[in-house]
């Protein structure tokens, strides 16, 4: 196939406006990418620190729950009692391992992960703890048993504080993840369209040196042929740099060079046969 | 004008442009002692080599050399 100065200047700019889409479409989709991304991290980093805030909120409203029904034992009775704090407090205890559950199903990786595994664990021994408690306060506070029960009480409670405040700081520690995770994406997604962009700059340079040489070489030529032709000098070579229509032209020009080449010669030899022919007579 | 110097005369066509008639008409005159029309099979050889000489004179030697092989292998 003959590339023509046609093909040729509509291939390179369908290069080059290939390379422009493709650096345009890598620059969209990494914003794109960035952005889903920031907002997937952040939601769930703001997540984890929210919910586990709300855990402790609930581990409060527990602990008060059953310091009321401790305090209500002696003046409304352990029956009444229970029925008035305790079930709010096992309320509380519920909502604890549902938030704890959930959590531990939207951690991003298995180490948050595991840092939320004690959260049902302590609350569960906390129930343990107040189930003792209730089975204990016949005694009205006062026997070995209930005074043990209500230290292990004190204990668990402890432990289920402590455990959601890791949890709030591992919802921190996420959420601080989230900004390091955007951070090292918006420099990688710069990285990759810097990269792809000086690519594109690189090869346009390139297509654009190669098209101009491919033009502008053989005209420059050309010209120096004629320039040369029409002072008289003949004995010019006229090179075929390209299968286009400048090679076509530097065709046309060298037949036309032969021509005037031969007619000249010939031109001088029937002069000279002339003044040959016009010497002897 | 027969068909082989029809043929020869298109094949020089293109590398001597408006002079090939009168270029065919020299060599043909000059080295065959015939006419350019009388072109006959058993010209074909020698026609090159003047063709090959002559058209150095004038052109690149490669291109002489080309047309003159085009003109052999008629």
């Amino acid at each position: 196939m003959k590339l023509t100065i046609k093909s040729k200047l509509v291939g390179g700019c369908s290069c080059l406006l290939l390379v422009i889409l493709g650096v345009a479409g890598i620059g969209a989709f990494s914003v794109l990418s960035l952005r889903r991304s920031a907002f997937q991290t952040t939601r769930v980093g703001d997540r984890l620190n929210a919910e586990s805030l709300e855990i402790q909120v609930h581990t409060l409203q527990a602990e008060s729950q059953v310091r009321d029904y401790l305090n209500g034992i002696k003046t409304m009775g352990a029956q009444q009692s229970k029925e008035t704090y305790l079930d709010e407090a096992e309320f509380e205890v519920n909502e604890i391992q549902n938030l704890a559950a959930n959590l531990m199903k939207i951690s991003p990786t298995e180490a948050v992960r595991a840092k939320f595994a004690h959260i049902p664990a302590a609350a569960n021994a906390y129930t343990e703890a107040l189930d003792n408690i209730v089975n204990n306060s016949g005694s009205n506070g006062k026997s070995e048993e209930s005074k043990a029960s209500l230290d292990a009480y004190e204990k668990a409670a402890t432990r289920l504080s402590e455990s959601a405040e890791d949890g709030e700081i591992t919802g921190h520690d996420a959420s601080q993840t989230s900004q390091m995770e955007i951070e090292a994406t918006s420099k990688r997604s710069v990285a990759l369209v810097t990269g792809v962009s000086l690519f594109g700059l690189i090869f346009a340079l390139t297509m654009s040196v190669a098209l101009s040489r491919a033009i502008l070489v053989p005209v420059e030529h050309l010209k120096d042929v004629a320039e040369n032709v029409s002072l008289g000098n003949l004995d010019m070579t006229v090179r075929r740099y390209s299968e286009d229509e400048i090679g076509d032209l530097a065709d046309s020009f060298s037949r036309m060079v032969t021509a005037v080449k031969f007619f000249r010669s010939e031109a001088q030899t029937i002069q000279e046969e002339a003044e040959v022919g016009g010497g002897v007579r | 004008m027969s068909a082989l110097s029809d043929k020869v005369i298109a094949i020089s066509k293109p590398y001597f442009g408006p002079a090939t008639e009168a270029f065919l008409n020299r060599q043909c005159k000059g080295h065959l002692n015939i006419d350019v029309t009388e072109l006959a099979p058993s010209h074909v050889k020698e026609l090159a080599k003047w063709v090959e000489t002559s058209g150095a004179l004038l052109m690149d030697a490669a291109k002489a050399s080309e047309i003159a092989g085009k003109i052999a292998k008629l």
